[in-house]
C-alpha cells in the first residue's frame, strides 16, 4: 500500500470511530435514499400518467361526433409533457413551467397544471429532491468532513510528524483528497441506482452517465475547497467559517443574485404581459368568425378573382372556412412572433445566469442537471414550440375540412332550424387530422452539447481548486 | 565519515525576529549532545531547521555532510524525531499509531517487531490495544519513542523529552537514551532539564536569546557537573 492510500485510509479510520461523522454521513444517506426513493416513484407515476392523459385525450378527441368543424376548432385538445426519466432526479423547472397545454383555434394557452400538489408547497420552499440534496447538502457534508483534514495534522503536531518521516505536503493532501474521493463514490451510489433506473425507463446511458460525472466534478469541487481551506487556513475555526460563507454565498446568495441580476439586466414581459401588448396588433387582423369583417375584403377579392366568381356564395368552397383558415395563420404568426420574441429574451436570461456559475458551482451543476435530464427551461420552450406547431396543424386542418367538406350555404344557415343545423355539421371520420403528439426530451447528444457551458464552468472550478490544492501543498508550513 | 549533525553559522529569522544568531556546533557519531535553554531560547527551532521545516536566514545544517536545504528527503530519512507533545494519534491504538507512521517512512513492521520495540520502552502490554486518547503523556512518550527506535535511524532528535514525564519514567527514558548512543546513534536533545541534560549528555550547549553561550563536557568518563551547569545557566538566565 502507498503512502497516498495510507493516508486516505487512516483518515477513513477516524471518521468510523468519530460519532458525529457517522450520524451525519447517516442522515444524509437517509435523506438522500428516503428522497431518491419518493421522488423517482412521484415521477414514474407522472410519466405514466400524463402518457395515458395524452392517449385518453386523442382518444376523446376522435371519438367526438359529427359536428359543425369549427366547434371542434374550439373543443380544442391538450399537450402532456410527461417527465423523461431523469426527472426522478432533477424535476427541473416542472414544478413551475406547467407539464400540459390546452390547445385551441386563435390561442396559445399558457402551459398549466405545474405540479405544486400539496399545500406546503405554496409556502415558498421548493419541494426536496435528489437535485437538491446533492446540490445543497452533500457539499456542507464535505465541507463538515474536509474543513480540518490538514489542520487537524497541524493543530495536534502529526504534521510534522508526518513530514519528518519523508513524507510531503503534496502527498499528505492527495492522501486526504482519496479519503474525500471515497465519501464522495459512496455518496454517488444512490445517483448511479437513479441513473441505472432512468437507463431501464429509456432514457439514454450517454445522458445519465453524464449527469453522473458532472455531480462527480460537482463533489470533488467541493471537496477540493474544503481541503484547500483545510490547508491553507491555520485556525480550525476560521477555516469551517470560510467554508460555511463560501457555501452560503456560492449555493444562496450568488444564485438568487444572478436570478435578479439576469431579469433587470433583459427584461422579458411574462405571457400575461406578452399577450396584453400583442392584443392591440391582433385587433387589427380582423375577427375571424366574422366573414363580414372589413379586414377580410382583401382576401375576398383575391379568392373571388382566384374562382373566376363574383359572389361569395358563388365560390366552390366555403368562404368562411376560407376566412377562419387564414385568420388563424395570419394571427398564429403574429402569436408566435410575441412568443418567440419572449423565449428568447427567457434564454438570454437563462444564459446570464448560467454565466454566473463562474462564480458559483452550484449555478453550473444545476444548469447541466437540468440540461441533461431534459427538465431544463429550453426543452420547455420546445414543448411550448411543438405543442403549438400540434394546434396549428389540427386546427388549420379542420379549417380545411370546414373549407372543402361544408358547403357556405349549409354553413351560414345552420342556425335556422334543428335540420339546418344537422346538415352543417360534417362526418365524424374528419376530425382524424389529428397527429399523435408525444413529447420527448433532445437526444442526448443535444443535451449534452447545450449543457457544454456549464460543463466548461466545472471543469474551470476544478482545476483552479486544483491547482490552489498543489501550491498551497508544496509550501506546506507546520 | 561525515559529520552525523552539524551547524554553521546557522542564523534564523522569523516574522522579522532573530531566533538563532550565529550558532555553530558539531554532534559526532554516537554522541548526545543536550542543547540547554530557557524559554525562548531557539532550542526547538535548532531542531526544526535540521527537518527542513524552516529554513536558515544565514549559514547552514548539515546532516551527514549534506546541506538539508539541499536534500530535504535525505536529511529526514536519516533522522528520527521526536515532538515535544509526543504527537500521535488518539483515536488509533499504539499498534495502529506505529504500523501507520512506519509505513508513512517506508519502513514498515510487522507485530513482532513493534512488540519488541514497546517491550524495549516498557509499555504495557494490555495498553497497547487501546486508544492513545487514554494513555497519559509518559505512555504516549513512550510510544513515540517506540517509533523513533523502529524507524532504526542513524540520527535522533528530541524535543523536550522528559516534560511530563513522572521521575521513574524519565530515569528509564535516560537509561534507553544511553543505550541508543552506546549503539551508535547520534542525539541531538534540547530541554530546559539542567538535571536531566548533565545526567545523560556527552556534551551540553547552552542557548540564550538564539546564541550558543556555552558549552560543557564530560572529562575523564565522569558525568558533567551539574552545579557548574546550573550556576551557568542562571547566571545567563538572570543577565
Amino acid at each position: 500500500m502507498n503512502a497516498i492510500t495510507r493516508i486516505a485510509r487512516e483518515e477513513w479510520r477516524l471518521w468510523m470511530r468519530s460519532k458525529i461523522v457517522i450520524v451525519a454521513a447517516l442522515i444524509v444517506a437517509v435523506l438522500l435514499i428516503v428522497t431518491s426513493v419518493l421522488t423517482a416513484d412521484r415521477i414514474t407515476a407522472e410519466q405514466s400518467q400524463r402518457l395515458d392523459q395524452q392517449i385518453a385525450a386523442e382518444k376523446t378527441f376522435f371519438s367526438q361526433p359529427d359536428r359543425h368543424p369549427h366547434r371542434m376548432v374550439h373543443y380544442g385538445h391538450y399537450a402532456f409533457r410527461p417527465p423523461p426519466p431523469l426527472a426522478m432526479f432533477e424535476p427541473g423547472v416542472d414544478a413551475v413551467t406547467g407539464q400540459s397545454i390546452f390547445l385551441e383555434g386563435h390561442r396559445q394557452n399558457t402551459a398549466m397544471f405545474a405540479d405544486n400538489k400539496a399545500a406546503a408547497d405554496l409556502g415558498g420552499f421548493s419541494a426536496l429532491t435528489p437535485a437538491n440534496l446533492y446540490q445543497l447538502l452533500l457539499p456542507l457534508l464535505l465541507i463538515v468532513l474536509g474543513n480540518a483534514l490538514f489542520l487537524r495534522e497541524r493543530e495536534s503536531g502529526t504534521l510534522a510528524v508526518m513530514l519528518a518521516q519523508g513524507q510531503t505536503g503534496v502527498k499528505l493532501a492527495l492522501g486526504k483528497a482519496v479519503a474525500l474521493l471515497m465519501v464522495i463514490a459512496i455518496f454517488m451510489t444512490p445517483l448511479i441506482a437513479i441513473a441505472i433506473y432512468s437507463v431501464n425507463l429509456g432514457e439514454s446511458m450517454l445522458a445519465a452517465s453524464a449527469l453522473v460525472a458532472g455531480y462527480s466534478v460537482y463533489l470533488c469541487i467541493w471537496g477540493a475547497i474544503a481541503l484547500a481551506a483545510s490547508i491553507i487556513i491555520k485556525q480550525r475555526a476560521v477555516s469551517l467559517g470560510f467554508l460555511i460563507f463560501a457555501w452560503l454565498f456560492t449555493a444562496m446568495i450568488v444564485p438568487r443574485f444572478a436570478i435578479n441580476t439576469s431579469s433587470a439586466v433583459i427584461y422579458a414581459p411574462g405571457k400575461i404581459e406578452s399577450d396584453l401588448i400583442m392584443l392591440a396588433e391582433q385587433r387589427k387582423l380582423g375577427d375571424g368568425h366574422n366573414a363580414a369583417d372589413p379586414a377580410f375584403q382583401q382576401l375576398q377579392a383575391q379568392v373571388l378573382e382566384q374562382y373566376g366568381v363574383e359572389k361569395i356564395e358563388d365560390l366552390p368552397i366555403n368562404w368562411r372556412g376560407v376566412v377562419a383558415s387564414n385568420s388563424e395563420a395570419e394571427l398564429t404568426q403574429l402569436l408566435n412572433r410575441y412568443s418567440e420574441e419572449r423565449m428568447t429574451l427567457e434564454a438570454k436570461q437563462s444564459h446570464m445566469f448560467d454565466l454566473f456559475g463562474l462564480g458559483s458551482p452550484s449555478i453550473a451543476i444545476s444548469s447541466l442537471s437540468r440540461t441533461l435530464a431534459g427538465t431544463d427551461l429550453a426543452t420547455h420552450h420546445r414543448f411550448l414550440r411543438e405543442s403549438e406547431a400540434l394546434r396549428f396543424d389540427f386546427v388549420q386542418s379542420l379549417n380545411k375540412v370546414h373549407v372543402e367538406r361544408l358547403s357556405y350555404a349549409d354553413d351560414i344557415n345552420r342556425n335556422v332550424d334543428a335540420a339546418s343545423s344537422m346538415r352543417a355539421r360534417v362526418n365524424s371520420d374528419a376530425w382524424q387530422v389529428l397527429d399523435a403528439f408525444r413529447f420527448a426530451p433532445d437526444s442526448p447528444q443535444q443535451r449534452l452539447g447545450n449543457a457544454g457551458l456549464s460543463l466548461t464552468i466545472l471543469a474551470i472550478w476544478l482545476f483552479m481548486v486544483g491547482g490552489v490544492i498543489l501550491l498551497a501543498a508544496k509550501r506546506v508550513k507546520l | 565519515m561525515a559529520i552525523p549533525l552539524e551547524a554553521r553559522s546557522l542564523s534564523l529569522l522569523r516574522a522579522g525576529n532573530s531566533v538563532l544568531d550565529d550558532v555553530s556546533f558539531t554532534i559526532n557519531a554516537g554522541e548526545i549532545f543536550a542543547l540547554l535553554g530557557g524559554n525562548g531560547a531557539g532550542k526547538s527551532s535548532t531542531l526544526l531547521t535540521f527537518l527542513g521545516f524552516l529554513e536558515p536566514s544565514n549559514g547552514d545544517v548539515l546532516v551527514n555532510g549534506s546541506s538539508v536545504r539541499n536534500d530535504i528527503a535525505a536529511a529526514r530519512s536519516a533522522i528520527a524525531y521526536l515532538p515535544e507533545s509526543a504527537s500521535l494519534y488518539g483515536h488509533m491504538t499504539a499498534y495502529e499509531n506505529l504500523s501507520y507512521f512506519l509505513d508513512l517512512a517506508g519502513k514498515p513492521a510487522n507485530r513482532e517487531d513493534i512488540d519488541a520495540a514497546l517491550d524495549k520502552v516498557a509499555l504495557a502490554e494490555e495498553a497497547r490495544t487501546r486508544r492513545l486518547q487514554s494513555y497519559s503523556k509518559g505512555m504516549r512518550q513512550k510510544t513515540a519513542i517506540a517509533l523513533a527506535l523502529l524507524r532504526e535511524t542513524p540520527i535522533l532528535l528530541l524535543d523536550e523529552p522528559t516534560s511530563g514525564l513522572d521521575p521513574v519514567a524519565i530515569d528509564e527514558f535516560h537509561d534507553l537514551v544511553k543505550a541508543l548512543a552506546n549503539n551508535g546513534q547520534t542525539i541531538l536533545m534540547v530541554t530546559h532539564d539542567v538535571y536531566g541534560a548533565c545526567q545523560i549528555a556527552d556534551r551540553v550547549g547552552l542557548l540564550r536569546g538564539g546564541k550558543l553561550v556555552g558549552s560543557f563536557s564530560a572529562e575523564n568518563g565522569e558525568r558533567i557537573d551539574t552545579e557548574t551547569v546550573h550556576a551557568a545557566f542562571a547566571e545567563r538566565e538572570t543577565a
